[in-house]
């Protein structure tokens, strides 16, 4: 347990390092995917399985799915993977700028088992991650409203800004 | 530090790196952005999971519905520009050169 969840939080900064050492996005958006994958599996080992699933649910089945096919705005004749010398120097990079401040930062913990979230609290449905969220609809409802506002209104903006090919704001003059 | 906190700290800390240098492609911008986000999301949740505060939960369920909208609105800037400037290649974004 206490091994998967290592593997789990390396591969979340290995992933991360592979989307920032500037692949081409079809190759960015496979990393990305993966390292919410890794990020889902850090959640439930620590017993927040709903928030979780929720991650999975809305960010990789909802957020990613539409960066995956906008990849098709940036489609080159030569897309540069992992396997090419610029992106994998940069990767290297940045793993070993992470292992230097892993020497750095390391050390002042003492615990290397997890504890998931009320694992020693009585037998109950409501976990952790659930009653917390149910909150959000009962006294949270303000918050809720506006959030639902926001995503609204988010939705004409992108009609606004994706109005006006050459008459709208962005243009090549 | 534990093992946790530092991940998803060097986790934001990459995204924000990859933002911020050496990109081509404007989509490669947005993808180290949203993954900002994703350490951000698994850094309030874990926050709630290891302290046992079930009622803070609500919080990463507002940041992920916020960063959608973020996510979206820079699609649409996107889209806007491979419309206008025919790629989203950031050279090509040089009307305001010196």
């Amino acid at each position: 347990m206490v091994y998967i969840m290592f593997m789990f939080l390396f591969g979340l900064v290995l992933g991360l390092a592979a989307v920032a050492s500037n692949p081409s996005p079809y190759f960015a958006a496979l990393g990305l995917v993966a390292v919410a994958g890794m990020g889902c599996g850090v959640l439930v080992g620590h017993g927040g399985s709903f928030l979780s699933l929720v991650l999975f649910l809305i960010y990789l089945g909802g957020m990613l799915v539409v960066f995956a096919y906008s990849a098709a705005l940036a489609a080159e004749p030569y897309p540069e993977g992992w396997g090419s010398w610029p992106v994998l120097g940069v990767m290297m990079a940045y793993m070993v700028g992470v292992c230097a401040a892993a020497g750095l930062f390391w050390g002042g913990w003492y615990e290397g088992a997890w504890v998931s979230a009320d694992e020693f609290a009585e037998f109950s449905v409501f976990r952790g991650d659930i009653g917390g969220v149910a909150l959000m609809y009962s006294v949270g409802g303000g918050v809720l409203v506006m959030g639902a506002w926001v995503l609204l209104l988010t939705l004409f903006v992108v009609l606004e800004l994706t109005r006006g090919l050459s008459r709208g704001a962005l243009r090549a003059v | 530090m534990t093992p946790t906190h530092f991940a998803f700290s060097s986790t934001f800390l990459l995204g924000l790196a990859g933002l911020a240098f050496h990109r081509t492609h404007l989509l490669s911008a947005l993808l180290c952005l949203e993954g900002m986000m994703l350490s951000l999301f698994i850094a309030l949740s874990l926050w709630t999971l290891q302290l046992n505060s079930a009622s803070f939960s609500a919080s990463p369920m507002l940041l992920l519905a916020f960063s959608a909208c973020e996510a979206s609105a820079g699609l649409a800037l996107l889209v806007a520009t491979a419309r206008t400037h025919g790629t989203d290649r950031l050279q090509s974004l040089n009307l305001l050169q010196c």
